[in-house]
């Protein structure tokens, strides 16, 4: 074949299914089925074996099995499904197959339960897995503050209750935002560039496979005999290493997790460097694509820090490393260095994305150029390099070397400025604009004026005499959910809505997306804003019992919390609903200028049936006939000025 | 821009500022302040909060004002003005930004260097925490389960732990420091105000982690003088102590020592656990849990509690302890 894309879309067909026993071989769910209890048999046979050999005992060491489990059976769902094909079919010498469409896209929806290398079938199987572990980690946050409601023990015991409070956390960050952010990427990115997908299509659907299996492991970790993890989602040794077994499950979900973020990180950044459309400079790319660039760098950079850390605990627990064992000559707070040398970085994980979708929302909403668009640019990068400069500002009372307190204050103030400049130039964008308050833009305006309070509460925390007060108390709790919830989820939830119609070719329902955000808007302020009050008056947080003189304002905390929880059906529904029996949407209802709303909705399976042309920059609101793009134009058209 | 929408501006943000000075005045947002490091400390946080509500009225009239003026009409396809941007503007919102936080960072770094100082003769106490209990050791080497501190001295508390992380805070002196394996860690704290306050243990350390709590007694000089003399001695008989120290209360439920813990079996009951258990006489069971918690567990509960006490707790006042659980809740 000469031209990879010029053949027609008959050509594009599924291949015959397998038929007989070939059914059994090849992969899917039905060789999940034999393939994994194979491989779980292995993870149980080797270590038994090599400690019957070695003499060691007992044969049947919990802690050990379950370090091999995590590999072995995780391992295997994966080949069974088949997230090794390819390779195995390359590296076992076979005839190679360029241009194998088999697995690419989706022509029904069983095509969204196999291992499938379209980078819009992957966005939306991340998008809905998330919401999934979403809705788990919301139902555990409610379950614990309901045992909060009254001060004593009501429904859970102390050991159930950390289970639920570390759960919460872990799915939240690890299950929810960071992939549901990595989903979304990878549903708009490729066709906002004006690529036919992403650079590793295979790595790309073997990224997504990781995230359930983490997940599962995560959540079975939680009825292991003898508890579930229950050292917080931050996890500090010793006390880590001397936990339940469901310990382990924690420290090797985040392994899986933290993998399949690396390698979808990796992709990003190969696709936005070497796949962009003639014509796609840099100060040419959308802020969304910016901002996965510049998050693709903290992840690539940081992550294997918390795996790290990860390792480092576990090795203490089955291996008797002492790597943070004081009395073995460990060093306990060097723990919190690696650990908070990713995890700083990961709250800018977890919200640069957020930005790049705030940007587009409030330029395609108010009609309007992005202000200081190369500002807005510069400041992503300005975060990413401060970003790495901040960890050790949660470890002001840990007892850290006491020089290092001031520094790592002055750049977490620094940080606020880069911060600063996005908010500002959200707000100069929006002005003189002609807004229309559709679903995306209310969660964009809720996400700034939420980030807003949780950004001037950092600044509290950045002041080490302040934090000293404030640390680990129930206002760290409000600014964490601040920045979490009304920055990073409110953006997501923009994200989803905007998007919506480009990915199903469907109409969300608009009324009832109002009622969503205001039921989520209010239920949130409810929820977490008493919690700065309770915290500086003093109350700790990850406590299952409390002070009698907070009783009452936590059980009003308590309240709002259902509400707020109850507020998620609305989105739930609408979602469902519409994708079933939304109006049409159209190629590009919010008459935007990038890329993805050019073609239709949802998109052909390559995207673009020719390569598009870049000619302008991507928020030209407000000048006639300005183009970003020309579609199926001639390969000799002339590169616009910029 | 016009003069009239500068003056709305203006308008909306008085209006928002003095919403927030009102919620910030009227709640009592921070506990009474109890020691010179805590009235630095509220300083600070009030410098801080002058400078939030002034950013914070600024960004809300922004806000408010352009959702109010630009929203769009039903019927209206319009783009808005092609405005790419304002130099000026951007180095405006750069620039006033950064000149803010770095006064929050020095009037920080004041603050905290002032709040590490212990002068030339401060009163030392030693300050060891583990699962679930605080302990107070003095320079004449008695300990205790909780802390005694004079007014107008300065006290430097050290800290450490023998087992996992835990963190020394007392809301109304706004220090707090982590108890970390291997390292003792020092605050300093220069009490003020006469009264008692919760100690709270702030990084969560296992399963009594919220019941981790102690108090320290501020009182006046002449008081503290008498307190030293007197060898601290608490009302109530001599197992009590042993009790508080340990943290027992922690995780356990015992009335005559007022606590509630729900980790482990409730000690009220011990003469009905001790016949169901069957091991020895009352005295010898309740010697034999605490020395090796996991002899006999009692069943429903998980082998949670720490093997340190045997050689924690020397011999006599072992003995103590098992007299005040034998004798039971109606003591």
């Amino acid at each position: 074949m000469t031209d990879l894309h010029a053949h027609t879309h008959d050509e594009h067909a599924a291949p015959p299914a397998p038929a007989g026993w070939r059914r059994l071989t090849a992969g899917g769910w039905l060789r999940v089925l034999w393939l994994t209890p194979l491989f779980f048999g292995f993870g149980l046979g080797l270590p038994v074996l090599l400690r019957y050999a070695a003499g060691w005992h007992p044969l049947w060491k919990g802690s050990v099995l379950v370090s091999v489990e995590l590999v072995t059976t995780p391992l295997g769902f994966l080949v069974a499904i088949g997230g090794f094909d390819y390779w195995a079919h390359y590296a076992s010498g076979r005839p190679t197959r360029v241009d194998d469409h088999a697995s690419h896209g989706a022509r029904s929806w069983r095509d969204y339960f196999r291992v499938n290398t379209d980078h819009k079938v992957i966005g939306i199987q991340y998008v809905v897995t998330t919401i999934i572990f979403f809705c788990i980690g919301g139902l555990f946050a409610m379950l614990f503050r309901a045992e909060l409601a009254q001060p004593g023990d009501q429904f859970f015991n102390p050991q159930t209750y950390n289970v639920l409070v570390s759960e919460h956390a872990a799915l939240m960050i690890f299950l929810f935002v960071i992939p549901a952010f990595a989903g979304l990427g990878n549903y708009v990115i490729p066709l906002m560039i004006g690529a036919a997908d992403m650079a590793f299509p295979r790595l790309n659907a073997l990224s997504f496979w990781l995230l359930p299996v983490a997940g599962t492991m995560l959540l079975v970790g939680m009825v292991t005999p003898g508890g579930g993890p229950s050292s917080g989602w931050t996890c500090y040794a010793p006390l880590c290493s001397h936990q339940p077994l469901g310990q382990v499950f924690f420290n090797m979900g985040v392994q899986w997790a933290g993998a399949s973020s690396i390698m979808t990180a990796l992709n990003f950044l190969v696709t936005i460097i070497t796949m962009r459309a003639p014509g796609m400079t840099f100060w040419r790319m959308p802020l969304l694509v910016w901002a996965n660039f510049t998050t693709s760098l903290l992840v690539v950079i940081a992550t294997p820090f918390i795996a790290g850390s990860q390792f480092f605990v576990m090795f203490d627990r089955v291996l008797h490393m002492n790597f943070f064992e004081a009395g073995g000559g460990g060093y306990v707070l060097g723990y919190q260095h690696i650990f908070w040398f990713y995890s700083h970085p990961a709250v800018y994980i977890m919200i640069l994305p957020g930005f790049g979708i705030i940007s587009e929302v409030i330029a395609v909403m108010s009609r309007k150029p992005v202000f200081g668009y190369r500002l807005m640019a510069l400041s992503l990068m300005a975060i990413l390099v401060l970003g790495f400069s901040v960890w050790a500002h949660h470890m002001f009372v840990a007892g850290m070397a006491g020089w290092l307190r001031v520094p790592m204050m002055v750049t977490s103030m620094v940080i606020a400025v880069p911060t600063g400049v996005k908010v500002f130039s959200w707000l100069a964008t929006m002005w003189n604009g002609r807004i229309r308050f559709t679903t995306p833009m209310l969660f964009a305006l809720g996400f700034i004026s939420m980030f807003v309070i949780g950004g001037l509460s950092g600044i509290y925390l950045a002041s080490v005499p302040i934090d000293i007060h404030a640390s680990d108390t129930y206002f760290i709790v409000a600014h964490i959910h601040y920045v979490l919830f009304g920055g990073s989820v409110f953006t997501i939830f923009a994200g989803i809505y905007y998007w919506f119609p480009k990915m199903t070719g469907k109409m969300y329902d608009e009324k009832l997306g109002q009622l969503h955000f205001w039921l989520t808007f209010i239920g949130f302020n409810l929820t977490f804003f008493p919690m700065h009050y309770i915290g500086l008056q003093g109350m700790p947080r990850r406590v299952a019992d409390y002070a009698h003189r907070f009783a009452d304002i936590n059980l009003f905390i308590s309240i709002a919390s259902f509400g707020l929880g109850a507020s998620t059906l609305v989105f739930l529904y609408n979602m469902v609903n519409s994708w079933a029996h939304g109006r049409e949407a159209g190629g590009n209802p919010w008459r935007s200028l990038t890329l993805e709303w050019q073609v239709s909705s949802p998109p052909p399976i390559f995207n673009f049936d020719e390569i598009p042309q870049v000619v302008g920059n991507p928020y030209e609101y407000g000048t006639p006939g300005a183009r970003h793009a020309i579609l199926g134009a001639p390969k000799t058209e002339p590169v616009g000025a910029d | 821009m016009r003069r009239g929408s500068i003056i709305q501006l203006a308008a909306i943000a008085l209006v928002a500022g003095a919403i927030c000075t009102a919620v910030a005045l009227a709640i009592p947002w921070l506990p009474v302040a109890a020691g010179q490091e805590a009235v630095r400390t509220h300083f600070t946080y009030w410098f801080v909060t002058i400078i939030c509500i002034g950013v914070f009225s600024v960004v809300a009239a922004v806000l408010t004002y352009t959702v109010w003026k630009f929203r769009a009409g039903p019927d209206d396809d319009s783009d808005g003005p092609p405005t790419h941007g304002n130099t000026k503007l951007e180095i405006v919102w750069t620039a006033i930004p950064a000149v803010l936080v770095t006064a929050i960072s020095v009037v920080s770094a004041i603050v905290l260097a002032q709040n590490g100082q212990a002068g030339p003769n401060p009163l030392i106490v030693k300050v060891h925490a583990q699962q679930f209990a605080w302990s107070f050791t003095y320079p004449n080497g008695q300990t205790y389960g909780y802390l005694t501190v004079p007014t107008g001295r300065h006290v430097k508390l050290e800290i450490t732990t023998s087992d996992v992380i835990h963190s020394f805070w007392v809301p109304q002196l706004s220090q707090k420091q982590d108890a970390v394996p291997g390292m003792i860690n020092s605050i300093v704290i220069t009490p003020t105000r006469v009264g008692t306050y919760p100690v709270i243990c702030t990084e969560l350390c296992g399963l009594g982690h919220a019941l981790m709590r102690s108090h320290v007694d501020i009182v006046s000089p002449a008081n503290y003088a008498a307190w030293v003399a007197t060898g601290g001695k608490a009302a109530g008989p001599p197992g009590l102590a042993v009790f508080q120290q340990n943290g027992c209360g922690g995780c356990h439920t015992f009335t005559p020592a007022s606590s509630t813990g729900t980790v482990g079996p409730n000690l009220d009951n011990l003469a009905a656990l001790a016949k169901r258990a069957n091991r020895g006489t009352l005295a010898a069971f309740i010697e034999e849990s605490i020395v090796k918690p996991s002899a006999y567990l009692e069943p429903g509960y998980p082998d949670a509690m720490p093997h340190i006490f045997g050689t924690q707790i020397p011999p006599g006042k072992l003995k103590q302890l098992v007299q005040y659980l034998a004798a039971g809740p109606k003591q």
